[in-house]
This record gives structure tokens, sequence and C-alpha cells, in this order.
């Protein structure tokens, strides 16, 4: 075998690990924008997060536009205090929008639902590090049957 | 009782002679002044040896692997009626776990095997004295372009045989089982993170690399001159890298992924 | 006369088992010199040291007045472009053709031209008569024309110092003839010093100038041919006359035949 053959087949096997490389890159990983490139910081407090994880989606109207990036107890009550890494493209949250935390499906997986709040000359926008000030926590499905079990005892 | 701690003790030290002896050699062999011009022609040969010749067995390998994962994924997720969930579940046992470790085992049993038999084979025929009398450095001439050519190929080997695994599940979850095809990849997209998931992978088959090639160029290098020498030391390759291999695996996931 | 090696009181062993226990000789410069011994003596092993493959536990191994076993890495792999080995299985790199065999050398350690490397290997193997085998794979080549290429190969720098490990053992006759008119043409010509390490009394006897004997961890006889044929001591003349019993006895250490064969009956 010539020297040259091998350099071409050496070539080829090195551009097929690129093509591989391409392939996952494109073809499989996730390549929605808001979850590289630029992002910043939006952080929410919550009574309960229920099964949310770092990593959980944060999304818009089911779009995806950021991901949990901590979750922490805060303040001397313990309160879970979590940060959130939202796109750049999407830096227009005025103060008035809603955090809320959510299930997709019945046994689907919780993130973080982002409602956009109404905005007027009043209302500022969030910035950088900002608090989104209203939240609704995880729904506790214990809590809620007992609750549910509660009132059914009062009424009867 | 005494005796059992005795030998424990003396297969200790063995192993750590062992392991002392094979770092030494690793950076005799690579660390030093780089001679370019006279290391490249060496390792395109070598890439070509271990890299190219083993990329057949790789690409049929990783193709049947992915199709078995969307067959038997298939049959156990639509009776829960999630087979949306098979690209993500092909995807993620092939870059995460899969694709470093077979293409490792199946690197040691190709291309470990044959190194080792190759230079203890050189050993045993003189050859590497006579380099040594040539006043050239055998670790720098004939171990190092084939460490760096295990090293580069594998993690290389191991994109191939991920990506055309994922291929084999589409072939089979899609085109065959009937899964539909946009969701088969965008869920699969919605899952795998190109850091958490690839990049983890890729620096699986790193370290993978390193240890096959490093044992297997070890026990060439330190097998007896003999033919049962060099059967013995071809086959303790294969044996340590796979066992290295399995054992990394599960401390490497343990960090990344736990 | 000046020596080119010298070897003074020597200590070695491999492991437990003591290999030389105080050898000195000595090469003189630009002849042949024959080493000698019964197989397993460290014969080989003569030839390490002096390469500085091997360190000795006491004593000095020097060659051209350096001692071998103090040089730095640099200092030896010079000492070594200075000398060379043929090893007794040719050692050739089996995926190079002989004619790359024999450059390996040229290219490894100067920096001449493609041109004149070409015309260096051509000289040197035409002077071993395989100019015609260039092409060949060395496993194409039989044993005599492998150790013919390797030979070639090892006298590509113009070495000072050759050392034949074994060069005559398989071969057949022819060969062996031809590979004595080599290593003795090859003296005179280039001007080398050569030292033979083999078991073969005539082949040696006939091109040496000087003979070293081993036996038992020392060396028993250094001198011409001439003057060993006349030694005194009954193990160089068993040694050189080829007596299957003598002061190297024919059985292995044991007791008494009888003794043992009636022992066994009890």
């Amino acid at each position: 075998m010539t020297t040259r053959t091998m350099e071409l087949l050496v070539g080829v096997f090195v551009a097929a690990a690129i093509a591989a490389l391409v392939f996952l890159a494109l073809q499989v990983a996730n390549n929605s924008d808001a979850t590289r490139g630029e992002t910043y910081t939006l952080v929410a407090k919550f009574d309960n997060i229920g099964g949310l994880k770092v990593r959980s989606p944060v999304k818009v109207g089911g779009v995806v536009v950021g991901r949990v990036s901590s979750i922490q107890l805060t303040g001397e009550y313990y309160e879970p205090i979590v940060e959130m890494q939202i796109s750049t493209q999407y830096d227009a949250f005025p103060e008035t929008s809603t955090a809320s935390i959510l299930t997709s499906g019945l046994l689907g997986e919780q993130y973080v639902g982002l409602e956009p709040g109404f905005i007027d000359d009043f209302v500022m926008m969030l910035e950088d590090g900002d608090e989104v000030p209203n939240t609704n926590s995880a729904i506790v499905l214990e809590n809620l049957i007992g609750q549910f079990l509660f009132s059914q005892g009062e009424e009867g | 009782m005494i005796n059992a701690l005795v030998k424990l003790g003396r297969n200790t030290l063995s192993v750590l002679a062992g392991v002392g002896s094979a770092s030494i050699m690793l950076f005799q062999s690579i660390v030093g002044k780089p001679q370019p011009l006279k290391m490249f022609p060496l390792l395109i040969r070598q890439l070509y040896v271990v890299g190219v010749q083993s990329m057949l067995i790789i690409l049929i390998s990783g193709l049947f692997i992915g199709m078995v994962l969307g067959l038997q994924g298939y049959t156990i997720l639509v009776d829960f009626g999630a087979e949306q969930a098979l690209g993500p579940m092909v995807s993620l046992s092939l870059l995460r776990e899969l694709g470093p470790v077979v293409t490792a085992l199946l690197f040691a049993g190709r291309a470990g095997s044959a190194l080792t038999a190759e230079i203890g084979l050189m050993k045993a025929t003189e050859q590497l004295s006579s380099l040594e009398m040539m006043a050239v450095d055998p670790l720098r001439r004939v171990v190092a372009p084939r460490f760096w050519a295990g090293f580069i190929s594998m993690p290389l080997l191991a994109l191939m045989f991920s990506a055309i695994g994922i291929y084999g599940g589409f072939i089979v979850g899609v085109q065959w089982l009937g899964v539909d095809d946009g969701a088969f990849w965008s869920v699969m997209q919605a899952n795998v993170e190109w850091g958490q998931d690839i990049l983890n992978g890729f620096i699986k088959s790193l370290v993978f690399a390193l240890v096959v090639t490093w044992i297997a160029l070890y026990k060439g290098y330190t097998a007896e001159p003999t033919s049962p020498g060099i059967s013995a030391a071809t086959t303790q390759t294969v044996v340590y890298s796979s066992l290295a291999v399995l054992g990394l695996d599960f401390v490497l996931t343990a960090i990344m992924f736990s | 006369m000046e020596n080119l090696v010298e070897v003074k009181d020597v200590f070695f062993s491999r492991g437990e088992t003591p290999i030389y226990e105080g050898v000195s000789l000595r090469i003189p410069r630009g002849k042949v010199t024959g080493v000698m011994g019964p197989s397993g003596c460290g014969k080989t092993t003569l030839l390490r040291l002096i390469g500085g493959q091997l360190k000795a536990h006491a004593g000095e191994v020097e060659f051209a007045g350096q001692n071998v076993a103090q040089l730095g890495r640099s200092d030896l792999y010079e000492a070594r472009k200075r000398m060379s080995m043929l090893f007794q299985s040719g050692a050739l790199f089996s995926d190079l053709t002989v004619f790359e065999n024999v450059a390996f050398p040229l290219r490894e350690h100067t920096q001449l031209s493609d041109n004149i490397i070409r015309t260096i290997v051509k000289m040197k193997l035409q002077s071993v008569g395989l100019r015609g085998a260039g092409h060949l794979y060395p496993s194409e080549l039989s044993g005599g024309m492998a150790r013919r290429a390797a030979l070639a190969r090892s006298i590509a720098l113009d070495p000072e110092l050759i050392m034949y490990d074994e060069p005559f053992a398989g071969q057949d006759p022819i060969s062996m003839g031809m590979l004595v008119k080599l290593i003795k043409s090859l003296n005179e010509t280039l001007g080398l010093t050569s030292i033979v390490v083999s078991h073969d009394i005539h082949e040696v006897m006939s091109i040496a100038d000087h003979l070293v004997i081993f036996a038992n961890k020392q060396v028993i006889a250094e001198g011409s041919p001439e003057e060993l044929r006349n030694h005194d001591s009954e193990l160089v003349q068993q040694f050189l006359t080829g007596a299957a019993d003598g002061p190297v006895p024919f059985h292995y250490k044991s007791n008494p035949y009888h003794e043992d064969l009636l022992g066994g009956a009890q």
C-alpha cells in the first residue's frame, strides 16, 4: 500500500468522524437557542417546588425559553428559591409576570411556566438577577386529596 | 490466613510495580522534544492500522446495536403508550454508555490485541533491541506513534458508533415499526444535551482510549519474548482492558450523571 | 596493540544467577576477535554490556576509552552510532523492504538527500551481494539472505565496531561460507573492529586474529589462535577439540549411577 492511499484512507476516517459529530450535534442534540448562547438570570421564590429539578425547562406558553440553574433554600423561613437562566432573546418580561410550577401531562416532568403580565407606563421590565414577584407553587397531590376529603367531611 | 494475607500483599505490590513501570514507559514515550517531521508519517501509518482498519467492525456493530435497541425499546415502550420516547432512549443509551463502552471493548479486541502482538513480536525478533543499538529510542519510535494513534482513533470511532447506532434505531423504529418520524427526532432533541450527553460520552471514550492503548502497549512491550509469552500478553490485553473499561465506566458514570 | 573495548573485572548476574564473576578481556582495534564458550555462558550478555543495554553490577566496560555504563543518554546514543550489532535473528524491520531497512539508520541519523541515501544503500547491498533483493520484504528472504541484509544495515553508518551475535547459527554450509568471507573482507576493507560471538570453532578460528574463551563465568583463555591451540588448560583443549567428556562432564551432577538405581528400588 502506498503512502498516498494510506493518507487518503486516514482522511476518509477523520472525515467520517467529523460527519458523525456534525450529525450528533445538529440532528440529535438539543439545539434550541434557549438553552445555549447568551442568557440572563431571573429568580423566583415558591412555597413548594414539588418535583422541580435543576435543568428543568422554563416555558412560556409551552415554548422553552430557559432552564432552571439552581434550587436553594433562603431566608429564616427556608423558602425555596429557584434561579433560572433565560435566553436573552426573551428579555422583556414585565414585573407583573407570574411564575408557576406546572406538570406536563398527568405523569410528566415538572417545569416552570412563566406568564407575562400586563404592561403599562408604571410597570418596569425584569432585569438580570431580578425576582419574579408573583408565583404559584407546585400542586402536591397529597395536599389536594387531603383538602378534598376535608371539604367532603364538612359537607357531610 | 497469614498465607492469604501474604499473597494479597505480594499481589498488591506487583500490581503497583506494574502500574509504576507502565507509567514510566508512557511518560518516556510521549514526553520529550517533539519531532513532528519524523512523527507525522509514522502517525499516519498507525492511524491507518489502528483506526481505519477498525472502522468496519465498529460501523457494523454500531448499526446492529442501534437496531436492537430500537426493537427492544419499542416493544417495552409501546406497552406504556410511550413509543415517542424511543428516540431519546436509543440516543441516550448510545451516547452515554454503549457508544464509548462497546467501542472500547471492540477496540481492545481488534486493535489492542494486534498492538500487543505486534510489539511483542518486534521484541521477540530483537527488532526493539536492534533499534536501541542503532541509537533510536524504541519508545519514541515504536510506542509513541501507536499510543497517539489509539488515543486519537478510539474517540472518533465511538462518535461513528453512536451516530450510526442512532441511525439504526431510526431505521427500525421509524421505517419498520412506524414510530412517527417527527416525534422520533424532536423528542430526541428535547432530551439530548450537547454538554451533558455528547460531550460526557466523548470524555468517557477519551479515558477509555488512554487506558486500552496504554495497557496494550505495555503488555506488548513487557511480553515474554516467546510464542507462549506473546499469546499470554495478547490475552491479558483483552482481559485487562475490558475489565478496566467496565470498571472505569462505572466510576465515570457516577461522577458525570449522578 | 591498541584496544577499542576493554572489559575490566566485571560482575554480572541475571536475577539470582551469576553470569560473570570477574571477567576481564580486551578487543584489539582493527582485528576480528572471536568470543567462544559453551551455550548459556553469557556470550550475548557481553555484547549487550558493550552496547550499554545492560549494566554490569561491578567493574567497568570501556568503549573507546569511555565507561559505557556511566554515559548519559545522549552520550550513549552517540557512542552507539559508532558501533553496530548483528542480531542472531537479523532483526530486520518486518514492515520495511530490505532497501528501506538498510536506509533506516541513514534516514534516522543523517540529513543526506534521498539521492545520496539511495546510492549508499545500493553500495552497501552490493557489498553483501543483495543489490537485486532491495524490493523484497524480510519475510521473503532465506535465513542467510536475511542475515546478509542485516549486515548491510549494520554497516550503513560505517561504524567502528561491529558485533556479530551467533552469525553462523542455523546456516547451511554455503551461506556460512559467504558470511565467513564477508566478515573477513568487511573487516579488512572498511577498517572495522569485529567481535564474533559463536561456538562454531572452525569458522571462528579461521577468521579471528584474537580469541577469548569463556567458561565457568570467567575468561579461561585469551590470545591468538596459535597460542590457544598450544594452551595447557584441559578445558580449553576440550572446547577446541569438541571432546564429549572432560573437565566439562557429559553427565549432569548427580549421585553415583548404581546408588541411584539401587536407591530407586528401595
